[in-house]
């Protein structure tokens, strides 16, 4: 009996997985091990490739530019994940409460996320001019300020991480609050019975049960931070003076405006290999301290 | 195991593109070709007229006309097309990217077509547009658009800080002075704009002064830097001093903000080009040659048709339809259109170009500009490196994070390296 | 509360900007308050193109690539979540892996197997590729995974299928993960640019955000025309959105978290 439920469970599972497998492998898997196979090229997508074995590899040991571009890219991971998740959290759970217009507000949060790209990088290019923008003009009524914002590459990528959070935070939190249906209605009240308090509902309630979404947030969150480019494609363009010349920005250079295919390939294969031991170590604690079932 | 799968896959895949190949498709003896371009507006209705009117004198010919989207996507899209092995038979590129799409197979060379054809009366293209499409023995493309720099100016604001307007003969120092008098920060009023992004924009502005104060972007040999030479730094200098000390420029970051500012009556002074004239609606401007060091000179950046090899047929098509389409009538056709500058010299002496200069207030100040478009930033694959160099330096000076000298010689060093590398 | 005001700021200045003269878009600060109402931007801008067709071509695409990540995520989403089979973990993380490499790498290859099917330049090069991602499976199995795994046991007792315990017992349990699904897919789908502009050259099959972006031309852009494209371009998310909190506000009365 138990073999064979085993057994059936294996091509079960194979079988459920099978069409995605399948398209994704097309899609996704075949297009990587170009990446890889280009990574070792010498290749300006013009004419014909020369194979160079790791020569692009060893160069960008070599690259000031490229190694300044890890540490950003990281510095820019490390500030957007929690910030985002963080502040998405608090705000999923002010929207969950029925208060007034609550639907209007969770639409508001959303807006920015659904809005394009280039409308946003406008926005933020006119609220964060030095001279005319807004921000500066509200700063200098409390005294502070003017600050260079995008034109400053000491401000540059914190402008920048401010402006994707500003894009991204309503994301997160419409997951949040799906995850918050999720739970269960006497385990609140019991806590409630228990006279946890708001802050000890949250911290042994809540926040344990909502440790599947924080996880898939982080996890994802670091995913996208690690390879942030549109945004900075329409405002700083990886200035000034390569301030937000993040990882994907660089190869985006290299690429299609210097013609080095192979070694922006090759950069694809760092930033692949810092993702996948970012992604892991996430995961694997994730496992260890994420609730799953009650 | 999966790994050989995987570059099985991965090798049919490759193979399989490569017999893709692009079909002829000349149908009961039509031959049909397809142009990409990213014309909009006016100039996009001007480009279907233009084909119209060709199908319509053509018969054995069809043109089709197909926007692909912004201009600045053009060559990643160009690059996968070409990879896939369809892609059109002629395509508006921007003309810094000449030098390497000389180097594929696909773009047709141009110079033995004008040979064996001299009715496209080639020299009849300003110099600069024929630089920008020479690299090396190859000429890469057919001229599609000219244009250059020059000082564009509001009337108002000079008048109301009662500064005479600008002549032909100012110098540098008339340039600084006028901006410092026009800049006002109560009134956030700055009197110059500069694109300081690091970008070509940032660049090519930097060319046009350092050529008037006798300067060269590479040595003769092409082996070299040569921008930071005293001519160079003195140029450098001058942006310098004006941005950091004077705070009479307006450091634009790329995204055009300088053009609204002007409409807006917030910047005295541009250097520009004719393709921004069209927005500034609200403003009295007046147009100028550069002001000058040692000379006036200016710099022109012209973009080109280039041609993709289809087969016999459609090449032979699409030399003909670029033949008519740049000839001194339709090209005068078209500037009357779209405001672009005329792309032949002998333009100016068709009985059509009064119209146009009546149309265009101030347009003729640009094309006689062109004759002062005497030097060519140099037409190599590395350019893009050296630009970025450049970019970066000049940067740091406007931002007063470098010292000119330092920031130039800094630059030439890479770009040193750049040219010794090759590509 | 004044966080919704700086949410809502992009969406404000579109909508002004869609409605002012061409000539008020080119001021800098921008105009606040237009001169008056200029509706005509807005056929304006939807004559200029097909845009009745490409508002199709993404309804169809965006409509097909939703119910294709529904049901393979679903499918995928649950065998990672509840049944354990030879090498689950390992497939799950290469399914992840594929979302660490830029597409701005990925998309010639991927151009290239579009080719190799025959897709290019139809509709379907723009659905094959989006007709599951890992995203989705991931997170359908977080959810999945919250939930109690009684019920489940119980159905397959019963006899029930592991299928049927997925539709019948799973699924109606996770609406809100599925509706959140639904909504992103249909957004990223909706808003994708660099995959449409590669894969499609000809104006019938072309996107909404291709149409959008001839408004940008290579020295100028059209910001009214733009803005009211982007306006128009962005109500059927929102509606999307309004439309589907229904599932997501099905528990809030009932749980009443009190505060």
């Amino acid at each position: 009996m138990t073999r064979r439920l085993l057994g059936s469970e294996h091509a079960a599972g194979w079988l459920f997985v099978l069409p995605a497998v399948v398209l994704i492998g097309v899609f996704g898997i075949i297009p990587i091990g170009w990446a890889l196979l280009l990574s070792f090229q010498h290749n300006d997508l013009l004419t014909a490739p020369t194979w160079v074995g790791a020569a692009n590899y060893r160069e960008l040991v070599h690259d000031p530019v490229f190694r300044d571009s890890i540490r950003r890219t990281i510095i820019y991971t490390l500030l957007f994940v929690p910030i985002s998740v963080g502040g998405a959290l608090g705000v999923a759970l002010l929207l969950y409460r029925p208060i007034r217009l609550s639907r209007f507000y969770r639409t508001a949060v959303f807006v920015p996320v659904a809005t394009s790209t280039v409308a946003t990088g406008i926005i933020f290019n006119w609220l964060l001019d030095p001279t005319y923008g807004i921000a500066n003009f509200l700063l200098g009524k409390v005294g502070l300020g003017p600050y260079g914002f995008f034109q400053d590459p000491d401000q540059a990528l914190y402008a920048i991480v401010a402006m994707t959070v500003w894009g991204w935070l309503g994301f997160d939190v419409i997951i949040y609050l799906a995850a918050l249906q999720g739970i269960p209605q006497d385990l609140l009240e019991a806590a409630e019975l228990d006279n946890a308090g708001r802050w000890g509902t949250f911290r042994h309630v809540i926040l344990p049960l909502l440790s599947p979404a924080t996880l898939f947030l982080i996890v994802w969150s670091t995913i996208n931070a690690l390879q942030v480019f549109d945004e900075i494609y329409v405002t700083t363009r990886g200035g000034p003076l390569h301030a937000t010349t993040v990882l994907v920005y660089y190869l985006y250079n290299q690429a299609f405006e210097l013609f080095h295919a192979g070694y922006a390939a090759a950069v694809a294969e760092v930033l692949f290999a810092i993702t996948l031991v970012f992604s892991i170590a996430q995961l694997w604690i994730g496992n260890r301290r994420v609730h799953y079932t009650s | 195991m999966r790994r050989v799968l995987l570059l099985a896959v991965l090798a049919a895949a490759v193979i399989a593109s490569g017999c893709g190949g692009s079909g002829s498709s000349s149908s009961g003896g039509k031959v049909n070709i397809v142009l990409w371009h990213g014309y909009v507006d006016v100039e996009g209705k001007a480009l279907a007229a233009a084909a119209k009117r060709f199908n319509a004198g053509h018969p054995k010919i069809h043109v089709t006309i197909q926007n692909y989207g912004n201009a600045d996507y053009a060559l990643q899209k160009v690059l996968t097309a070409i990879r896939g092995g369809s892609y059109p038979d002629i395509v508006y590129l921007y003309g810094s990217w000449a030098a390497n799409m000389a180097r594929t197979p696909k773009a047709v060379d141009v110079a033995p077509l004008i040979k064996s054809d001299p009715s496209i009366n080639w020299n009849d293209f300003w110099p600069a547009e024929r630089q920008a499409v020479t690299v090396g023995d190859k000429i890469v493309g057919v001229p599609a658009l000219v244009d250059n720099l020059a000082l564009v100016y509001n009337k108002k604001l000079f008048d109301q800080a009662g500064i005479p307007h600008p002549t032909a003969d100012w110098t540098w120092d008339d340039l600084r002075a006028a901006a410092k008098k026009l800049t006002d920060p109560g009134a956030k009023q700055f009197g110059w704009a500069y694109v300081a992004d690091g970008s070509e924009d940032t660049v090519w502005r930097f060319d046009a002064l350092l050529w008037q104060a006798g300067g060269d972007i590479l040595t003769p040999d092409g082996k070299h830097a040569a921008f930071n030479s005293e001519a160079g730094v003195k140029a450098a200098t001058l942006l310098q001093q004006m941005a950091t000390v004077d705070h009479s420029v307006y450091l634009d970051n790329g995204n055009g903000n300088y053009a609204n500012l002007f409409n807006s009556g917030k910047i005295g002074m541009l250097f520009t080009g004719p393709w921004d004239l069209s927005s500034f609606p609200d403003v009295d401007y007046g147009i100028q040659i550069l002001p000058g060091d040692v000379n006036h000179n200016t710099i022109s950046g012209p973009d080109q048709w280039v041609m993709l090899d289809n087969g016999d047929d459609r090449r032979n098509a699409a030399w003909t339809f670029l033949k008519w389409f740049t000839s001194a009538d339709e090209a005068m056709r078209w500037s009357i259109a779209t405001g672009d500058l005329p792309i032949r010299a002998s333009q100016t002496q068709t009985p059509d170009y009064p119209k146009y200069t009546a149309k265009y207030p101030g347009i003729d100040t640009f094309v006689q500009n062109e004759k002062n478009a005497v030097k060519a930033r140099p037409v190599i694959p590395t350019y893009n490196e050296i630009s970025q160099a450049m970019g970066q330096a000049i940067q740091a000076v406007l931002l007063g994070k470098a010292e000119p000298k330092a920031a130039l010689d800094q630059a030439a060093q890479q770009v040193d390296q750049i040219l010794a590398q090759g590509s | 509360m004044p966080l919704a005001a700086v949410m809502l700021l992009p969406l404000a200045w579109m909508l002004v900007t869609s409605i002012e003269t061409l000539a008020e878009s080119r001021h800098f600060p921008p105009t606040i308050v237009p001169s008056g109402i200029h509706w005509e931007n807005y056929p304006n801008a939807l004559d200029s193109a097909p845009f009745g067709r490409f508002f199709a071509n993404s309804l169809v695409v965006t409509l097909a690539s939703v119910a294709g990540n529904l049901v393979f995520c679903s499918l995928a989403g649950y065998a990672f979540a509840r049944l354990r089979f030879f090498g689950r973990d390992v497939i799950f993380i290469v399914l992840l892996a594929t979302l660490m490499v830029p597409f701005q790498v990925t998309m010639i290859p991927t151009f290239l197997i579009v080719q190799h099917l025959g897709l290019v330049n139809s509709l379907g090069a723009l659905i094959a590729p989006n007709l599951v991602t890992p995203f989705g499976i991931f997170l359908l199995r977080q959810f999945f995974r919250t939930l109690p795994i009684d019920l489940e046991e119980a159905a397959r007792i019963d006899g029930c299928s592991r299928l049927g315990v997925l539709f019948r017992v799973v699924l109606p349990l996770s609406m809100p993960a599925l509706a959140t699904l639904g909504i992103v897919t249909f957004l990223w789908t909706w808003n994708d640019f660099l995959w449409p502009l590669i894969a499609i050259s000809s104006t019938d099959q072309s996107t909404v955000q291709l149409g959008l972006a001839s408004f940008q031309g290579a020295h100028q852009t059209r910001w009214t025309l733009l803005m009211a494209g982007n306006v128009v371009a962005l109500a059927p998310m929102l509606l999307v959105f309004v439309f589907a909190q229904r599932w997501f506000v099905q528990s809030i009365a009932a749980t009443g978290v009190k505060g």
